[in-house]
């Protein structure tokens, strides 16, 4: 078998290991279970509104989705967060770096774990989208911005905790480090009315990925703009995983070892 | 005294006949507005044209046209930046020139909604205490889609919970038993 | 005569100024159980993770399985490891860890549980293949962790410290392991310990490490005899105390 079928093989099966640790030992359908009880007392209290108008109820649908996309990929981030420190911890990164699986497979197979929370509470939006959309036609484009921004954004902070993960001894520095750096690229995005202008300064409300991606979605759902029209939102969530991604995909070797920092295999 | 009648109420006539009134101590303009009438289901985008014309010998200087929209229905709330973002557009005639100007709507509030366009003169020079020029009313009848209702949203409202729930204590249940 | 299986040429690891192991050679040939024996600190537990591709030596090298240290994935294929702290997940069962890991080593899910079933026949643990880890004792751990090292069928077997915290009944079950891996499976066992009686009672041929150099390695006999004392664990503390023989 040539190693790069080894290495594809490998990154599933630690994915199908982590999924099924995350799926049934009950933590992440209870994560989904609050997840779709928020979503239900938001679309409850939309639908009893009965001054609605076909804005408000588009407002109404964006703002399910952007729940969705915002506590997908923080979920994914947090458990992502866990990959490598964790497993440093618990002391089972030795068992693993022991198997001819590489460090660039294990990776991958923690990524497509993490994700899988993303795309679970997209699936439990799903129907909270289609009821809420009833009469304001925008079912369709709202899955479909939905399923391709949320993956981008749930992509970008997974590959950021991963990477911080791997540079970690302890889980609790690494969630704190994901989190602080998730603040700082939140940060500027919040800045006031009457802010700086200039590229320099459009460029830094754009770091965030969340705001980033939000953004995008209520440009498409609520403005009506079209879908190339403010495709640079999209510029961050995208480099940003491409930038992570890449560097655990070139130093995953280096990175995945037994302890972080200091000298490796 | 029976002819000066007659031509004052000829000129009141006159006046209150003619599509529009003429700009005070400035200008006649005309705004003729296209469809008056329309009928469209909510959220339906579509689009009222008016037609300016100036009608003096002399030029319009720069000119305001502004879109408003009011709900015919006391009990409707209208906020006439939910139905077009592009609310204003300038102009400036030429004595004779006339212009067509188009605004995109969409129909954001059930009921019937009044669509009327105003120009007044523009920029720093405007006068106080000018007559406004204004068109006629474009009414526009916006029919309801099938819309949110508490009871359409329960089952999925419910329903969805506690699947997730179930799922959950299941799991829970299966790590316990392996014990 | 039995093939090499284990060969380290002056194999050194540094960690900034400290040096962990210090050019040393030794061999071992399939069959052999060899007791690594030394001190806290004496770099046991380093030497097992360069032998095993887990650490990079700063010199030397060395052939495990007959592949050079270069060929680092495929060692991996051939070698199996109980490290020395080693975590389990606990609410995994030890029949769902054996699997995981057969299916690692590239075996089908149909394999990885026959592979499983079999592993923990072998190490005693069939009763309890359906429970999780965490309900284990420590006994138990070990021995589904040695379970874990065999599920690729290795040629060469390092354990490290198998015996650590187990009561007397503990430690006797997972020496006999050690005695079938090495004769039932033909394997090379590398055995890391301070524990001389585990020495005795399983290895045919002993290194003593100290302070990261090798003082000496031979059979327990020849070991005796040179240190000229009537028991191991005399010639363990003059070779420990006071340089090589």
């Amino acid at each position: 078998m040539s190693r790069n079928r080894r290495t594809a093989a490998g990154w599933l099966v630690v994915a199908g290991q982590e999924c099924r640790d995350l799926w049934l030992s009950g933590r992440g359908p209870l994560l989904l279970f609050v997840f779709s009880a928020l979503l239900s007392t938001m679309t409850y209290v939309t639908s009893i509104n009965k001054v609605l108008n076909f804005l408000e109820q588009r407002e109404a649908v964006n703002l399910v989705l952007q729940v969705a996309v915002a506590v997908g990929a923080l979920l994914s981030m947090v458990v992502a967060a866990d990959g490598i420190s964790g497993e440093r911890e618990r002391g089972t990164l030795e068992s693993l770096l022991l198997t001819p699986v590489s460090g660039r497979a294990i990776v991958a197979g923690k990524a497509a774990a993490a994700v899988s929370l993303w795309l679970a509470a997209y699936l439990v939006s799903v129907p909270y989208l289609l009821v809420l959309s009833r009469g304001v036609g925008i079912a369709g484009p709202a899955a479909m911005a939905g399923v391709v921004v949320g993956t981008v954004v749930a992509g970008a902070l997974t590959a950021i905790a991963l990477l911080i993960s791997s540079l970690s001894n302890s889980n609790k520095v690494s969630l704190a480090a994901s989190i602080f750096l998730l603040l700082v690229l939140f940060a500027p995005a919040q800045l006031p009315s009457g802010r700086p202008q200039g590229w320099f300064f459009g460029v830094l409300r754009q770091l965030d990925p969340i705001s980033s991606g939000l953004a995008y979605l209520s440009a498409v759902l609520v403005t009506g703009h079209r879908w190339t029209q403010d495709v640079s939102y999209l510029v961050s969530p995208v480099a940003i995983t491409v930038l992570a991604g890449g560097a655990l995909g070139l130093a995953g070797p280096r990175l995945v070892r037994l302890a972080a920092g200091g000298n490796g295999r | 005294m029976k002819r000066l009648h007659a031509v004052a109420l000829l000129a009141i006539g006159l006046l209150l006949g003619s599509p529009v009134p003429a700009m005070a101590q400035k200008t006649s303009i005309d705004v003729a507005v296209a469809p008056t009438e329309l009928s469209v289901v909510l959220g339906d985008r579509f689009t009222i044209e008016t037609r300016l014309t100036n009608t003096d010998n002399a030029a319009t200087g720069p000119l305001l046209a502004h879109l408003n929209v009011a709900s015919l229905d006391n009990s409707v709330y209208v906020d006439p930046e939910d139905w077009s973002s592009e609310r204003s557009q300038d102009v400036e005639l030429e004595p004779g020139e006339a212009v067509t100007l188009s605004w995109e709507l969409q129909a954001v509030n059930p009921g019937q909604i009044a669509v009327y366009v105003v120009v007044l003169p523009y920029g720093a020079d405007a006068a106080a205490n000018q007559q406004l020029v204004v068109s006629r009313l474009a009414r526009v009848d916006v029919a309801r889609r099938s819309t949110l209702t508490a009871g359409g949203v329960l089952p999925v409202v419910l329903i969805v919970p506690a699947v997730l729930a179930f799922a959950a204590i299941a799991a829970r249940l299966r790590l316990r038993w392996r014990r | 005569m039995a093939s090499l299986t284990v060969e380290a040429v002056e194999l050194s690891k540094r960690f900034g100024e400290r040096e962990a192991v210090r050019q040393v050679s030794f061999v071992a040939a399939s069959g052999d159980v060899v007791g690594l024996l030394g001190p806290n600190g004496a770099g046991k537990t380093t030497l097992i993770r360069l032998l095993t591709t887990v650490l990079r030596p700063s010199g030397g090298t060395f052939q495990v399985a007959g592949l050079p240290a270069t060929a680092a994935a495929e060692i991996r294929r051939r070698v199996g490891v109980l490290p020395e702290s080693a975590g389990y997940p606990g609410h995994q069962t030890g029949e769902e860890y054996l699997r995981y890991f057969a299916r690692l080593y590239g075996r089908s899910r149909a394999a990885a549980r026959v592979v499983a079933d079999g592993l923990l026949a072998e190490v005693g643990l069939s009763e309890r293949s359906g429970t999780p880890i965490s309900s284990y004792s420590r006994g138990m751990r070990q021995r589904l962790g040695i379970a874990r090292a065999l599920v690729n069928d290795p040629t060469v077997v390092f354990l490290d410290e198998p015996t650590l915290g187990l009561d007397p009944t503990g430690r006797s079950q997972v020496l006999d392991l050690v005695g079938t891996i090495s004769r039932r499976r033909g394997a090379t066992v590398l055995l890391s310990t301070h524990t001389l009686p585990d020495v005795e009672r399983a290895c045919s041929r002993v290194l003593i490490l100290d302070r990261g150099r090798l003082v000496v390695s031979g059979g327990i006999d020849e070991i005796i005899a040179a240190a000229r004392v009537e028991r191991l664990s005399d010639a363990f503390l003059a070779m420990t105390r006071e340089g090589s023989v």
